[in-house]
């Protein structure tokens, strides 16, 4: 199995708290990854680490052939790894300025460079995926939250990425609205994705996810497939966590 | 009262106070274009984070605050006319030497202006949602495409109300160059009013046509921020859920 | 390039007008604060015809000059002979009256928005523990409604006193010597418009900043204990 990303030893320091001690996180292809923790833990950390929004102290990031170091990353590396990449966020992030289609579009177009008529049909196949096709000419504040968050991964989708980042995807949304999310993710995963999920959904990570990773104080603390993290946990915070009593 | 400081009949005073009316409209416009270079300037001092910039902006803006316009106007109308005959006496000129009354008042709006429109521009930036702009960053846009296709647009669109009450506050403040003699409406009031002793009347006509103008003008920006927030707004700019 | 003694002795000759400044300041801010509550009171009573007509009076004074307004009362009060004759004369004949006059109606029309919006943020849940503790709508005005209104006009009507402040500013072309009308007079004996500009400038900071310092004052105090009212305005 080939690793599709490795973070290798991310370090992390925010003025004088140190956020990540050198955590090593792998994901192969297809794999899907879900990172578990407390606030405070360093996962939103060490997943934004992974294309960069931020910049680790010290460790290195590889998407497949590409390596990303610490220090002294060039511009150019940076921009292609970000273009490898997909993030879909908490907030959602679409730009309120521009309509459904042209949130997808965005990407493909103006930073990948690729023809706007082949971009705006997958676009339009991929609205249609997620189920949102009818909100194509419509502005993000016009939708539910459901409905954002899966155009925003319809966007990500767009740009055909190696690996896709979720962060928090289902955390700001209404309960009723969650679940509509999370059947997109699963289907992702059902198709082969490469993804690396922090979540608080634990039915996902036990469901969906191939291998979970607890992360506890900027350390990974466990990790494993989920029916042995989830039933079998070793760590006895992980059995906190997780709301277990003492086996 | 008669409303002969309108009337455009022969030997009425419509025609000059109409045209009196042009020139305060593209004195304003003129002072507005040059606040807003100056405002793109001092605002992108604030913004860059360079100590040296930033403090100077913000010493232009804090002095701009605290200082009358009428001041300023005199500065620009005596100082030019001092800085040019310095420079024309350098180059051999005799004697006086002018500058368009006309371009001393453009350059004094467009001073005072700056400074607001400084402010306008910097909260306008400063109120692009940060995930918007983050989401950039993360699907691989440089900066320079950022700017242009994230942060510009809808910084525009934040700025335009207080774009409008700059305009108003231009086009007010535009009656302040009559002091230097440019034949604007205010001055063509006075004109009026001393050549045919009905200064009520006439100030009363320059009230009501500025009234209108600021009128006109608001409606106009109220259909530009309409069309700019097309879809958008909601109590807000930026992700938010409906309900 | 220059002069600092020439801007002392500028700094010494614009110093009378400070009074002048002052005084037209001070008097029209509190004339016009009183016709702000008049008027923010029309606009609030409900009455469609009271409304209207401070909605009008409003929109003329915010949407024409300040220049304009002086203008016509100095200039043109004399184009009616009624009012030549009248108990008025005295005083519109006068430039300081005019002035006062002017900034006063000029004040009271921002003040009104001021006022309205003050009172309008106070949250509603205020109000309605008033009523259910049966005070009257007066003694809640009094005790409930007014003071956190006032908090929450402070720094709205802050920055219009620095405004006022400016605006006195125009008395000058009515021939009144305030800062202004110094400093276009000392420019045109000494031609050093420069210097004159620094030291009248100078003045005005002195006056606005200190404004500024004792309004902010004021909120501290008057903030003190009551929570998050914060200093927000439209």
């Amino acid at each position: 199995m080939t690793d599709a990303i490795v973070l290798k030893d991310i370090r992390k320091v925010f003025g004088r708290l140190e956020v990540l001690h050198g955590v090593t996180l792998r994901a192969a292809k297809g794999e899907v990854v879900s990172i578990l923790g407390a606030s405070g833990s360093g996962k939103s950390t060490l997943l934004r680490c992974a294309n960069r929004l931020e910049t680790p102290d010290a460790g290195e990031v590889r998407l497949g052939d590409l390596v990303v170091p610490a220090v002294k990353a060039d511009r150019r590396t940076v921009d292609l790894l970000r273009q490898r990449t997909a993030m879909v966020f908490q907030a959602f992030n679409l730009w309120s300025h521009r309509t459904i289609l042209e949130n997808v579009m965005e990407a493909p177009v103006h930073v990948q460079r690729r023809p706007r008529g082949e971009v705006r049909e997958e676009a339009r196949a991929l609205l249609d995926r997620v189920g949102i096709l009818d909100k194509a000419d419509s502005y993000p504040a016009q939708l539910s939250g459901g409905q954002q968050q899966r155009a925003a991964i319809a966007r990500a989708l767009a740009t055909r990425p190696e690996v896709m980042l979720f962060d928090e995807p289902t955390s700001a949304l209404d309960p009723e609205l969650v679940g509509e999310v999370l059947r997109v993710m699963r289907d992702l995963a059902a198709e082969g994705r490469t993804m690396l999920v922090v979540t608080h959904e634990m039915g996902f990570a036990r469901d969906v996810s191939n291998r979970v990773v607890y992360l506890h104080q900027g350390q990974v603390e466990e990790q494993g497939p989920p029916d042995q993290l989830f039933t079998r946990p070793e760590s006895a915070r992980l059995r906190q966590f997780l709301g277990l009593a003492e086996q | 009262m008669e409303f002969t400081p309108l009337s455009f009949s022969a030997g009425g005073w419509g025609p000059d106070m109409v045209r009196a009316l042009g020139v305060t409209i593209l004195l304003s416009m003129s002072g507005m274009a040059l606040g807003c270079l100056i405002g793109i300037l001092g605002s992108a001092c604030q913004l860059s984070g360079r100590w040296v910039p930033d403090r100077l902006s913000r010493g232009y803006v804090a002095l701009m605050r605290g200082v009358p316009d009428l001041l300023v106007i005199y500065l620009f109308y005596f100082g030019s006319s001092q800085v040019l005959t310095a420079l024309g006496q350098l180059m051999g000129a005799d004697g006086f030497v002018g500058v368009p009354l006309f371009l001393i008042g453009a350059a004094a709006l467009g001073v005072v202006s700056g400074a607001y429109l400084t402010e306008v521009f910097r909260g306008a930036v400063q109120a692009v949602p940060r995930g918007e702009v983050e989401a950039a960053v993360a699907y691989g846009m440089t900066a320079a495409a950022r700017l242009r296709r994230v942060t510009l647009p809808l910084a525009v669109r934040h700025a335009l109300p207080g774009l409008g009450n700059v305009w108003q506050l231009v086009l007010k403040e535009s009656a302040l160059i009559s002091v230097i003699g440019l034949v604007e409406l205010m001055r063509q009031a006075q004109i009026g009013a001393g050549s045919t002793r009905k200064a009520f009347s006439f100030f009363l006509a320059a009230g009501a046509l500025y009234l209108l103008v600021a009128w006109a003008s608001g409606r106009g920006f109220r259909i530009a921020e309409r069309r700019a927030l097309r879809g958008m707004a909601r109590g807000g700019l930026g992700g938010e859920q409906a309900t | 390039m220059i002069d600092t003694a020439f801007l002392w002795e500028t700094l010494l000759r614009l110093l009378p007008g400070l009074p002048l400044t002052l005084q037209l300041a001070a008097i029209s801010l509190l004339i016009g604060a009183l016709l702000a509550f008049a008027l923010a009171g029309m606009r609030l009573s409900g009455l469609r015809l009271l409304d209207g007509a401070a909605q009008a009076y409003i929109l003329v004074f915010r949407g024409t000059p300040l220049l304009v307004q002086i203008y016509l009362i100095y200039y043109g009060a004399a184009q009616f002979p009624a009012l030549r004759d009248s108990m008025l004369w005295p005083f519109l004949r006068e430039a300081w009256w005019c002035a006062v006059l002017a900034l006063s109606l000029n004040t009271g029309a921002y003040g009104a928005e001021i006022v309205r919006g003050g009172l309008m943020a106070v949250p509603g849940g205020q109000i309605e523990a008033a009523q259910a503790c049966g005070m009257g709508r007066w003694l809640m005005f009094r005790r409930v409604l007014l003071p956190q209104a006032l908090v929450r006009m402070l720094p709205a009507y802050g920055n219009e006193i620095v405004l006022m402040i400016k605006a006195t500013a125009l008395a000058s072309t009515i021939t009144l010597m305030e800062i202004t009308g110094l400093a276009a007079k000392a420019i045109s004996e000494s031609y050093r418009p420069v210097e004159v500009f620094l030291a009248a400038a100078a003045l005005y900071l002195c006056l606005t900043l200190g404004a500024g310092r004792l309004v902010r004052l004021a909120e501290m105090r008057l903030l003190h204990g009551q929570g998050n009212t914060g200093g927000t305005h439209s």
